[in-house]
Order: C-alpha cells, then structure tokens, then sequence
C-alpha cells in the first residue's frame, strides 16, 4: 500500500496538516512519536508577537507584511500572506467544528495574562482567554478575583495579580486573590496537594460537582464581576461547562494556563485529532521513525521501529513536522546540530558555545531556538548537498530560520506552514 | 546604624567558618559570623564533594595524607548524616605508570590509610561499570561528603549554642584602634549598615580573605587556582574510582546523591577573574575524554552542569612566585605577621580539613582572649548525627509517608527529620520530583536555616538539583517563598528568575544532546508559557 500523504510527528504542525490533506480527500497517514508541544502551551495561537527588537505587534497580518520583504528565509516568506491568512480562517473554522471558538481581534493581537501576571500579545485565543464580554468588563474597570485551589502547588494566583496590577491595562481596576476548596477534596486516599491540572479537570468534568465548585467560587469571588481560574474548566466538554459555572455563578470567567500540562493547549490537541478522525485520516501512536531511504532527491520509504520490529512504510509525500530538539526532529551532539531521520542540511552552526546566550533570559533569546532544517522556497527540505528533495516538506519547529518564541510566531508558522505543506500536495497529486 | 557587641567576629561562611564558630559555641565563646553571600558558596560549595582517605596525598604529601585520614575517621562520627560511606578505588589505566601503584601502596602504609590490593575481577564486581581493561586496583576508605549540609549542620549547632550568623552581609571596613582591630563595619542585603565589635576578628573568607586583609591594611596575596568538574546525570558509579598516577586533571569521579561527578581541572586565573566563574569548552573535553578512559559510558551519559571553584592559596611569607605556595593549613597571627593586633587568618587548607582549621583557629584565639576551654569538635557530633540508628526504625515512624520521601529527608537531615515531616499531606507533598524535595522540608528550612532565596534554597535541599534542573519545583519554591518565607508576590517571581538565571550558568557550559532539549522545554514553560522577561514591558507600559 502506498500513501498519498505520510506525517511524520503529530504536534500542532502535523495533526494541521493532516486535516487538511485528509480533507482534500488524500489517504493519510499520521506518525506520531507520543506528546506534543500543546501539552505545555498557552492554547493561544501567536502569529507575530513581536518585532526584532523586542517591540510588541499590534497588526500582525501587517507586520508579516513588511516581514516578508524584508527577510527572505524567514518561513513566513516562504508561506506567502494569502496561505496565511488561508490558514488562519481554516484553522478557525476546524475548531468551531469541534466545540472550540477561537477568537480574535480582528487585524490586531490582543492579550493573555500569564501565570506570572505578564501580558503577552497573541492572536488567536479561546473564549476563556479572549471574548467581547471579557474586553467589556475591563473597560468598564470591573472587580476581578484571582483564584486558586487550595493547595494546588502549579499555580499561584499572588503572583499573577501582585504583577497585572503593574500593568496598564488593569489600571485603576479592583483585584482580589482568593481560594477555592473542592468537594472531592476530602474522600480520597491519594494526596491531593499533588494533583495536577489534569486530575482537577476531570473533578470539573464530574456534571454532579458543579454546583458546589459555583458555591465556593460566589464565596471566594465576593462582588467580584469576573473571576479567573487556573485552566481546569475540562478539556473534551469545555464549553457547556463554562457556561453553565457562568449561569450558575453570575460571573466572567476567565483562565490562565498553569503549570503542564497546560488544559487550554491539550483541548486543542484533542480537537485537532477528532477533526483529523472525521475526514478519514490514520494516526499511529507511538511509533518512532528510524531512518528514511533517499534515492535521487525523492523519498522511498520510512522505516518505523514498534515493539522492535522494523516496518517500512511507503508514501508519495512526506511531510517532516518531527519540532525541534525537545520533540526529537532536531539533534545536538558535542560535534553539532543534525537532524534525526534523514540526516538533513540544518542551519546549526558550530562551535556549541555559540548555541546560547549569556544568560537564560536574554534579550537576544538562544541562537540554537533559530535552528533547523534548511529548505528551499516551497518548504521542500534540503540535502547537505544542497539539493532540495521533491517529495519530502517541512511543517512548524523543524524549519530553519526563525524563533517561535522569540517573536510570538511558533503557532502561526506551525499552522501557515502546515496548510501550505498541504495545499502544495493535494495540488500536484490532484493534477 | 545598628551596633552589636560579641566575643569572636568570623568573616566567612564556608566550612571553615562554621566550623569556627561551633568550635568555638562548644568553648563557650559568644560569636557573630558574616557572610557576604550565602553559606557554603565559594570554594566549599564548589568542590567534589570527596570525603577524602588521603590516599591521593600519600605519595608527595604525607602531612596532608594524615590529616586526612585522622578527618575522615572523626568525621565518620560527628557528622553521618553528611557522610556517604562508598568506598574508594585507585585504579591503573594501561597508559599509567604502573611503578605509582607501589608508591601509593607505600605511601598509604606510612600515613596510615588501610589500602589493600585487590584482584581486577573484584574490583569490576565492585564497579561493573569500571574499564575493564585497568591493569591493578586498590581500595581506599574514600567516601562521599555534602559541603551544604556539613556547613548548615556546624552553624545551626552554633546557633543552638547561641552564635549568630549573618548572610548577605558584606564587611565594608574594619574598625581600628590604633594598631588593633576591634570590629567591622558591615552591609546587609537591603543596605543598611551595622557595627559589630569583638575582641578578635578571624578571616575565613577564603579566596577573598586577600580583600579582608585589605581593609586592615595587610597585603596578602592570594594565588586564586580555579577548578572545574562536571556532574553527570545518573549515578553511574557507586564507589569513588580515583586514577593511580600522579594528580593531574580529570583522574576522579565521585558519586554523589543522585548523580556522578568527574573532577578536576587545575588552572591559575588572576586575581580580578575569582567571581567570574566561567568555564571553557576545551575544560569539559578534558574532563569528558579522561572520565570516559575510567568509566567508558561517560560519553553516553547526559551531561547536567559543569562548575568551577578557585582554591585559596596563600602566599605566607610574600613569595610572588607560584610554586612556593603551600598547600596545606596556612594560620596567620597578623600580630606576629604584620604588628596589627585583633585579626587572624585561616587560609589553603581542605574541606576533608574544615574541622582541623577551626580547632587550630579557635586554640589561637582562645588563647589570646584568655579562655581556657578545650576544643571538643572531635567528640559531639553535630545536629542530625546525634545518635545513629537503623534508617528502618526511623521510617515506621512516619507511616503513611512514602517510603521514598522519608528516605530522603532522613539521607539529607539525618535525626532532624523529627522536625521537618509530619504525617499532615500537605507537609509532605512533593515540590521537587527530581530530589524528592516536600514542602515540609522547604518550611523548615526557610525558618531554620538562614535561607534568602531560593539558591539558599537550594543549597539546604538539593530544590532542583536533579535532572530537570528546577523546570517544575523553581515556580513552586518561589510559591512556597511567598508563604512561608516573607517574599512579596513580586519578590518571589524575581527570585525564581534570579534561580533560573543561576541554575542556566552550570547548564550553558554542557548544552548539548539532552540537557539542550531540557533547556529547550524549560525556555518554553518560563519565557513561552509564563513570560518571564514580557514581566519587564509590564511596568514599562506603566511609566508611559
């Protein structure tokens, strides 16, 4: 058997793209290795945060613009401003398939609050994070209750609100801490102190604690017009539970990502893989990819170890969305940077004390979050030869050439690059 | 200004200090320690953590060899709960001399160091890990010993006993009399100043003891070495494999907690370069190349930090040349030296040797302040080594607890570990996975023990000192800083960047393979997730 369309790695890059290849009606296949970045990420997505100097980006359909002509291997260059927006509306319109509204400002970013009270522009969010009702009550300077769990120890919601009210926009607005207790709380053997996010999530998606969790968050909250949660409000049904804690309590609610793992990124990883699902395509979990055949600047096959057998797998495209170094699309020796599957040209340059920056958080971020494999200006990856290999494309952190985190861009290119791998198959194999 | 009044001033706070102070505490001696950063942060911190036999000394340096040996089996006694009991192995690499083997087995026999020849094949069941191609092997009382906890457990002796310690006090001048000091003039960390006055004033401030001097108007140079080590992530040997040769760079690797660490390099830096504590690439080869001839998979292994130390050579009688530096326990009466009454140094020197420095310190100073007391250092162990008993008793106690948490609380506290957990859940909850760190533990010792921030922390702990080098419990410390430890929200974001940036200058000398992925996630958790350094734009956006 041989696929239209293998994805190797199942992160945000690669479960984009296989909706859309899925959707195009082409046999796909997604290989993922286990967890992705979502599971410790804002839920947000950032297009272009900020600029190269640090500046904050109010447009960034704008910025990208002036980007494009100004950078030449930045992959949003290679994208081009229509696949972009493209993809944007698709990813968009995928999600409100599977219950998760993603708001946004139009053609400006708007903020998220981080755990540690800062305010980073982004530019997609979901409701919880960013909605009309939300931007209202803070120009209406209405009351806000920081909560917490008692004894949640990946959240501390003092030091969110000690640092927003340094910020401009809460100027002049009334914040409170406070806590609430959970009525599961008391009846278990495990300790408690040590849940994690995801064990109180499914204390919220128990329909019956409801009403008690609205009790606790009425007294903790006082007269408080919105209040904001660590990210618990369930991951699969989210939606009906925040609107039934909002009916029930008569308050705003609103989340702040905590600790991994992150509920607000796992929703969207849950979403994308049920809209992959629903158009036909294949996941494989846990499978990890051993090396691929190049014979002429084209793919052959990959070969997969599972429970150590050796499989080969046959595709007429590839497409590499394997991330960076954490997720194992990327490799760093003493010797240097290579990539892990077909040993491609990468960007990474030697000697190693030249990978990082002085210090942790600097400025100038780390050389080594730009590195990645080089590609030509159809995302096709490039041999160490140089040669551009016609049946094997990039998609998010394993490109070259730019830094996610840097510049507020690591979703946006992920999703742009995810949907232009796509469109760029499904065009060539439907001739 | 405040104005306090003691016996004895000891500036310092590394081993040699504390030890000082307790010494002196058990001779009835009033006592104020100062400390310009926290306890055990120079070179006491910044060692291998060896409990040394002396069998490295035994060859060139019998005097050394001794002393050692004499420590090791004191500290054996007092201090247990600091003390790791692994075992010591000299081993002979094909590229060795093999004439040193017989040198060193003579050299142990004259200093007393029961060392004993045995076979290759037991030295590998011994070490499976070892090379298997060593041509002779000798085992030695070698161990393992914490520098943090041995420094905690001598001053909080002392503080029981009524001493005082102050960290993050810098001293800015001495106060004089004529030709006699009677005090000093120092700086806290929120600035304000206070005047201590004592009879006697002791220099134990190590490599910066030059600086001390300074203020007193004595030159003595100092002869800064630096020394930098590896930790390798894993325990990858259970006993300290030592190379039979002369000492030279790279021939050590000690086990320690939950990790492994190869040692040493040796290089002289200049005087203004002691607080900078860079190290080079061509360091970690070295130190990675000759730890790989003794334990060939420590290339395979994940490296977790590189760090250095500078050794406080002195140069005693004003030599300016390198070589005639002693080595060994170097005690200044600066009246005798110098014609200024009222100051002591205690200079070179070891860690194995803390205990000796502070008793030969304190002798001299209760000699010139007139009490006659005895040192007793040697005798009464110190807090959480007081009386030994099974670990097995211990834990029945604390029944419910998880093994695994009693165990390391008992390992890093010893006896104490009555006043750290309680079967309460929130007590005893973990907030650092790694090193099986409780909140408890974190309480006590940000009430008890002299803690800042959260690299005091750390030090008292081991908070972040394991494989993930605090990427979970660094936001949960500074939490925990906020409750029980005074912190302003605020205050406590800026110290778990403060403990990050520190945690990065170990990381950044070895950021390859998986230490870079860690990094990687935790860049993404603390800039990407949380913003850490957006925090800034916050009050930017303010001032507009």
């Amino acid at each position: 058997m041989i696929y239209d369309c293998v994805i190797i790695g199942g992160g945000l890059a690669g479960l984009t793209c296989g909706i859309k290849c899925a959707k195009e009606g082409l046999h796909t296949v997604i290989i993922s290795g286990g967890m992705n970045s979502l599971h410790f990420s804002s839920g947000s997505i950032d297009l272009a945060g900020y600029t190269e100097k640090g500046a904050i980006v109010k447009k960034p359909f704008e910025y990208i613009k002036d980007l494009i002509k100004s950078n030449k291997e930045h992959p949003y260059t290679k994208i081009g401003l229509s696949s972009i927006k493209k993809s944007i509306d698709f990813f968009i319109d995928e999600l409100a398939s599977d219950n998760i509204p993603l708001n946004n400002n139009g053609e400006y970013n708007h903020f998220r609050v981080t755990p540690l009270g800062a305010v980073k522009p982004t530019y997609l969010s979901q409701e919880s994070v960013y909605s009309s009702k939300g931007k209202e009550i803070i120009k209406s300077k209405g009351k806000i209750a920081i909560l917490n769990f008692k004894g949640f120890r990946d959240y501390y919601a003092e030091q969110t609100a000690a640092n927003i009210k340094n910020h401009p926009i809460f100027q002049d607005i009334e914040i409170t801490v406070g806590s609430i207790s959970l009525p599961y709380y008391h009846k278990t053997e495990k300790n408690l102190h040590e849940f994690r996010s995801i064990d109180i999530s499914r204390i919220f998606e128990t329909e019956k604690y409801l009403p008690r969790i609205a009790e606790e968050i009425k007294r903790a909250a006082g007269d408080a017009v919105a209040i904001s949660l660590p990210a618990f409000i369930g991951i699969k049904n989210y939606k009906s539970i925040r609107q039934k804690l909002e009916a029930m309590t008569g308050k705003f609610i609103y989340e702040i990502p905590t600790l991994p793992p992150s509920i607000l990124g796992l929703r969207i990883d849950h979403a994308l893989k049920d809209r992959f699902f629903s158009y036909g395509g294949e996941y494989i979990a846990g499978e990890k990819i051993v090396s691929g055949k190049i014979n002429k600047n084209e793919v052959e096959s990959i070969s997969t170890l599972n429970e150590g057998r050796l499989s080969e797998i046959k595709s007429k495209y590839y497409v590499l969305a394997t991330g960076s170094f954490f997720s194992g699309g990327l490799q760093s020796r003493l010797e240097g940077i290579s990539e892990t599957i077909f040993d491609l040209a990468t960007n990474g340059t030697n000697p190693r004390n030249k990978w990082y920056s002085k210090n942790f958080f600097d400025k100038k971020s780390h050389p080594f979050l730009n590195f990645g494999v080089v590609t030509d200006k159809n995302l096709n990856a490039k041999t160490k030869e140089g040669k551009a290999i016609k049946n094997l494309l990039c998609a998010g952190a394993i490109i070259g050439g730019y830094n996610p985190i840097k510049e507020g861009c690591g979703g946006g290119v992920a999703i742009a690059s995810a949907y232009k791998c796509a469109e760029l198959i499904a065009k060539d194999l439907k001739k | 200004m405040n104005r306090m009044e003691t016996d004895v001033i000891v500036i310092g706070g590394g081993a040699t200090g504390a030890g000082t102070i307790r010494d002196l505490a058990l001779r009835g001696v009033k006592t104020i320690l100062i400390e310009k950063n926290d306890i055990a942060s120079g070179a006491t911190g910044r060692n291998h953590g060896l409990l040394h036999s002396g069998a490295r000394y035994a060859v060139k340096d019998p005097e050394s060899a001794q002393e050692c040996i004499r420590e090791n089996q004191i500290l054996r006694k007092i201090a247990w709960h600091c003390i790791e009991d692994t075992g010591g192995l000299f081993v002979t690499l094909p590229e060795d001399d093999p004439a040193y083997h017989s040198l060193l087995l003579d050299g142990c026999k004259h200093a007393g160091i029961p060392a004993k020849e045995i076979s290759i094949k037991k030295a590998l069941q011994l070490e499976p890990n070892l090379n298997p191609h060593i041509l002779s092997a000798i085992t030695v009382p070698d161990g393992t010993i914490d520098p943090f906890r041995l420094t905690s457990a001598n001053m909080l002796d002392a503080i029981e006993r009524g001493a005082k310690v102050l960290t993050h006090t810098k001293v800015v001048s001495v106060i004089k009399k004529g030709t006699e000091i009677i005090g000093v003039l120092c700086r806290n960390i929120h600035g304000e100043e206070i005047e201590i006055y004592a009879k006697m004033v002791v220099n134990a401030a190590g490599v910066w003891g030059q600086e001390i001097c300074n203020l007193a108007g004595i030159d003595l140079p100092m002869f800064p070495s630096k020394g930098s080590m590896l930790i390798i992530d894993y325990r990858i040997n259970g006993v300290v494999i030592n190379r039979c040769r002369p000492p030279a760079d790279g021939d050590i690797i000690v086990p320690g907690d939950t990790v492994s660490l190869i040692g040493t390099t040796s290089k002289e830096i200049p005087y203004d370069k002691i607080d900078e504590y860079t190290i080079d690439d061509d360091e970690i080869d070295v130190l990675l190349s000759d730890g790989e001839k003794m334990i060939p998979n420590v290339r395979f292994t994940r490296a977790l930090r590189a760090y250095c130390g500078v050794r406080p050579l002195v140069a005693v009688s004003g030599e300016k040349q390198g070589r005639n530096i002693s080595r060994g326990i170097v005690l200044i009466d600066h009246k005798e030296r110098d014609g200024i009454d009222g100051l002591v140094t205690i200079s070179g020197g070891k860690l194995m040797t803390y205990r000796l420095m502070a008793e030969k310190t304190a002798d001299l100073v209760c000699s010139k302040i007139g009490v006659k007391a005895k040192c007793k250092t040697d005798k009464i162990p110190l807090p959480g080594s007081e009386h030994k008993f099974t670990s097995r008793r211990t834990m029945k106690k604390f029944s419910g607890i998880p093994d695994s948490v009693v165990g390391s609380t008992f390992y890093r506290h010893g006896q104490r570990l009555r006043n750290i957990l309680t079967t309460d859940k929130k007590n005893y909850r973990l907030i650092c996975e790694c090193e099986m760190v409780t909140e408890g533990e974190i309480e006590y010792a940000i009430k008890k023990l002299n803690v800042h921030d959260l690299v005091d922390l750390r030090r008292r702990t081991r908070i972040g000192m394991g494989p993930c080098q605090g990427e979970l419990c660094a936001y949960r410390g500074s939490g925990l800083f906020h409750e029980y430890g005074g912190a302003s929200p605020e205050g406590s974001v800026e110290l778990l960047n403060d403990f990050l940036e520190e945690r990065w200058k170990g990381i950044k000398p070895v950021l390859w393979g998986d230490g870079l992925r860690e990094s990687e996630f935790t860049y993404w958790i603390y800039e990407g997730l949380f913003g850490m350094s957006n925090l800034k734009n916050n009050k930017k956006g303010l001032k507009q």
